[in-house]
């Protein structure tokens, strides 16, 4: 499979920079913004508000499968060393469960949405509450990643190459 | 040549309340601030060129049974912009305090031939114009759904939404050189800073 990507460079990478965190922008802000505006529209009475949440949403659903997709790509690139492997497996673990779950919940909000787009039911903020917190955790665990681990940087794929990880 | 080059940094005033990855916690904040503001600027803009577009689109989503609203693509693109207004001030704000701590790698020179310094430099100032930017769309914005267009189906002007996609390119150019600062200079990455000081990851992070 390797060789039909263009050949590695510094960063180990076919590509320029990592794409996986860019496209990630797309999931965090939606998925975290969607709840904002939930709560915002249910504690001030602004119906208007739940339509931008729905579609922010539906993009944050859209963009995961992208994100998953350079995701593994890029994951399988890392050679992640010590206890980064253990932490790359959750991340990827929870990225896919993020996917059911964004799926899920647009499925569930495009129903509320077509049978009274102006009421939004107390579960599905629960609900929006809990994915905040998934996504939350699993920024968290990409954060290590990157922040702690330094997968894909120039020094660590130099490190990595002379066999010094 | 500067007059006067102390041989110490001000940062070592500091480094015993900073930890290995050069801050006083463990994972920098100014990079996760920025998917809010990437991220909700970009959106807002889709949805402002979904709404002129509408009387294309509209047969699309009648064939797809979306049930969709000019209106509510326009208020995607309203508080999207609002909420990417305010947060940014944070994003610059917690940029400008990461970036007084950072100590990027000496000798290195970015993939797009900058060092450290100028890569700052510039990361810096297009920061802030950046921010000054998103402000005044914001309240271009405002303007044009509150006063000049709010009876009109098309609440932004053309020009509104070329300057949008002007940004995204000046955007992605500036998160390209913040990515270097991570990525290539190493900054604020715990690996990256012990590789620097020649300690063995094997031991240092296992």
């Amino acid at each position: 499979m390797l060789e039909l990507l263009p050949p590695l460079n510094d960063h180990n990478l076919p590509w320029m920079d990592t794409i996986h965190p860019i496209v990630v922008h797309f999931v965090i802000a939606m998925g975290l913004i969607t709840f904002v505006f939930d709560l915002i529209g249910v504690v001030t009475r602004r119906p208007a508000l739940f339509e931008v949440s729905f579609w922010n949403l539906l993009f944050a659903t859209a963009a995961i499968f992208v994100a998953i997709m350079f995701g593994q790509i890029e994951a399988g690139l890392a050679n992640p060393y010590g206890a980064s492997r253990d932490i790359l497996n959750l991340h990827s673990t929870i990225g896919w469960s993020l996917a059911g779950v964004l799926s899920l919940m647009s499925g569930w909000r495009y129903v509320i949405r077509s049978k009274d787009p102006q009421q939004l039911p107390l579960a599905f903020l629960g609900a929006g509450g809990l994915l905040s917190a998934l996504i939350v955790l699993q920024v968290t665990l990409g954060n290590q990643l990157i922040w702690v681990y330094g997968l894909h940087t120039v020094p660590v794929v130099q490190a990595m190459r002379s066999g010094l990880v | 040549m500067a007059a006067f080059i102390p041989a110490g940094s001000p940062i070592e005033q500091l480094a015993a309340d900073l930890g290995t990855n050069g801050l006083p916690y463990a994972l920098p904040i100014h990079p996760n601030l920025v998917h809010f503001t990437i991220g909700l600027f970009v959106i807002a803009i889709a949805f402002d060129i979904a709404g002129a577009l509408y009387p294309v689109e509209k047969r699309v989503f009648r064939f797809l049974a979306l049930p969709v609203t000019r209106g509510g693509f326009h208020d995607v693109g309203w508080y999207n912009l609002l909420a990417c207004a305010i947060v940014t001030f944070f994003t610059v704000a917690a940029g400008f305090y990461e970036m007084l701590l950072a100590v990027p790698l000496p000798g290195v020179t970015s993939s797009i031939g900058l060092r450290s310094m100028e890569t700052m430099l510039v990361h810096g100032v297009g920061g802030v114009v950046i921010l000054l930017v998103i402000v005044a769309m914001t309240v271009w914005r405002g303007y044009q759904r509150f006063v000049w267009r709010r009876d009109m189906g098309r609440q932004v002007q053309w020009l509104y939404l070329l300057v949008g996609l002007g940004l995204f390119l000046a955007i992605g150019l500036h998160g390209t050189l913040g990515a270097e600062l991570a990525a290539e200079f190493g900054v604020h990455i715990t690996a990256d800073q012990l590789l620097a000081s020649g300690a063995d990851l094997k031991e240092a992070l296992p």
